[in-house]
């Protein structure tokens, strides 16, 4: 019989793909091989390699001067996963059609056993999701972690990015309610404005000339299949390039070895994850999900403002002079995009440092300062409340 | 297996890249086959066209001249799978020349735009486009007048094509 392999912690794990932390352990599965009644983590080892799997991730090499800043991508994965699973939860009593959408969200929220708590935690979770995940990527930005060789994993993230606002977009749809349907009249329309194309996508986006049953269909399979397998497939990449090339560590490289990511980064990302979980559970049981009247095209009874996230771009739209709309919906939003998937390739400096991308970091303080102003104008520029006699919002309050 | 001898046995690299052409053949008949139906069937409305239609609105003594109306109807549509009823506004403006309709999507983006008597403007809640009686654009984003449907006078009854 042979020794039980161990693993030696102190044996400094390399910062090259090939971590050499199995090395010991290969040697004495050969000998395992050999046993006629191996332990069943032995036998599952053999088959799966799953604790190497589990021990490899702990043992990730966490560079000095890695901490709190580092917990983000953890709690965005986390939240990420509470969105799947209330989702999951949410589409067994939800029904995607203008008839029964409103009824069957209203029972959700109403009657459902503990319904507005799943449903509060979905709507906040989006909420915390889009804080969490610009947090982020602001790290990522200041730190100049994209830089050699982990262009990809940016370019990635910026296609997560991406696919959580439209999780957002068709996602605020689905209550079929004022705010929903007129955000979504709004927001399609905004497809119009692409030069030459913009007709034949207006209809390609809402399913239809006008917002009705396909809109809804079409936002539904997206939000609840289309984006959740892109999503995952973008996850897994994002994932394993985070981990094949490591953490990028502080600007300036800090004096001592790099140490495991268990205990110590393990344990920040609990507290993180903790403080995160617990915020956002206060969130959906403190400020229950609101759920306004049924779509009405006819009516008055509603501001027809986006999600906050959203409402950068929707005073953009306000200030834009007659005829230049498409600046605001196609241009503005268009280079931000293309800038942030190219970021790697445009920023060339060789140093990390923000003082020596100074362009990189002044254009990016620039657009970060005009989403935030435009954002701050649009949370504190609440409509004037409409004073229409006989007519006031159905809200359905929370009893 | 000595140390020389290579793992697998050679392959004729000849037969491997002939043989690599038609796996890459197939793989794209493959895409082809789940792409090309799918994309025709969920792009599918993008051929949608839409009718005129005419419905009567209200009788044409109820509109006093210079007077604007709001007035909300109902048609059958085909939404989808379904037909049915839809609601929908339009405002009513009588003057010298007649019967005016004008629908109230913004447009800028197509919120349902006010009207304002005091101020006698069309107001967006939206992004501020202002409209005057008429429809035209008098300050804000809106790139230009506001839509008008046809209007038509029968039996004393006003009505007014839409498209749907």
């Amino acid at each position: 019989m042979s020794k039980r392999p161990t693993y030696e912690p102190h044996e400094s794990p390399s910062l090259t793909p090939e971590v050499r932390v199995d090395l010991p352990r290969e040697a004495s599965e050969q000998e395992r091989l050999q046993l006629d009644r191996p332990a069943f983590r032995d036998w599952l080892e053999l088959r799966v390699g799953w604790y190497g799997f589990v021990r490899k991730n702990l043992d990730e090499p966490m560079p000095p001067g890695v901490g709190w800043w580092q917990t983000l991508g953890n709690l965005l994965l986390t939240l990420l996963m509470f969105q799947f699973v209330t989702g999951i939860a949410l589409a067994m009593f939800y029904s995607a059609s203008p008839e029964t959408a409103h009824a069957s969200v209203k029972h959700i929220t109403f009657n459902v056993t503990l319904g507005s708590f799943v449903r509060g935690l979905h709507v906040w979770g989006s909420t915390l999701i889009v804080v969490v995940m610009v947090m982020h990527t602001l790290r990522v930005f200041f730190w100049g972690s994209y830089k050699k060789p982990r262009e990809l994993t940016w370019v990635v993230g910026v296609l997560i990015f991406q696919v959580i606002l439209g999780f957002s977009f068709t996602g605020y749809l689905l209550p079929w309610d004022q705010k929903a349907y007129w955000a979504t009249v709004v927001g399609t329309r905004i497809a119009a404005t692409v030069p030459f194309v913009g007709d034949s996508l207006l209809l390609l986006v809402r399913g239809g000339p006008e917002v009705g049953a396909l809109t809804l269909t079409r936002f539904y399979a997206a939000h609840v299949m289309l984006l959740p397998a892109a999503l995952m497939g973008l996850v897994a990449i994002h994932l394993y390039l985070v981990r094949r090339h490591h953490i990028a560590g502080p600007v300036l490289p800090q004096r001592g070895r790099p140490v495991p990511f268990y205990p110590n980064q393990l344990f920040k990302d609990a507290v993180v994850l903790l403080v995160g979980v617990g915020m956002l559970i206060y969130m959906a049981i403190g400020f229950p999900p609101a759920l306004e009247g049924i779509a009405d095209p006819t009516g008055t009874d509603f501001s027809p403002r986006p999600e906050w996230y959203f409402l950068g771009l929707y005073e953009l739209l306000k200030i834009m002079p007659a005829g230049y709309e498409m600046l605001a919906t196609v241009v503005i939003p268009g280079l931000i995009s293309i800038g942030m998937l190219f970021l790697p390739w445009l920023d060339r400096s060789d140093s990390r440092h923000p003082a020596r991308r100074q362009w990189i970091i002044t254009s990016g303080m620039a657009v970060i300062l005009l989403i935030g102003l435009m954002t701050l104008k649009g949370i504190l520029e609440t409509p004037p409340p409409h004073e229409v006699p006989g007519e006031t919002p159905e809200v359905v309050a929370a009893k | 297996m000595s140390e020389h001898q290579p793992l697998l046995d050679p392959i004729d690299p000849q037969r491997r890249k002939v043989m690599g052409v038609i796996v890459g053949v197939i793989n794209l008949g493959l895409i082809g086959a789940i792409v090309g139906p799918v994309v025709g069937f969920a792009a599918s409305p993008m051929k949608s066209k839409m009718k005129e239609t005419w419905v009567e609105l209200m009788d044409e003594h109820l509109i006093a001249p210079g007077e604007i109306k709001e007035v909300n109807f109902s048609m059958r549509v085909v939404d989808g799978y379904h037909e049915v009823e839809r609601k929908y506004t339009v405002f009513l403006r009588r003057s010298e020349e007649g019967v005016l309709c004008l629908d109230p999507a913004c447009t800028h983006l197509g919120c349902r735009v006010e009207y304002q008597s005091d101020r006698r403007r069309f107001i967006c809640p939206c992004h501020g486009g202002v409209f005057d009686e008429e429809g035209r654009v008098k300050s804000g984003p809106p790139p230009k007048p506001m839509d008008r449907h046809p209007v038509k006078i029968e039996g004393g009854k006003i009505w007014i094509s839409r498209e749907v």
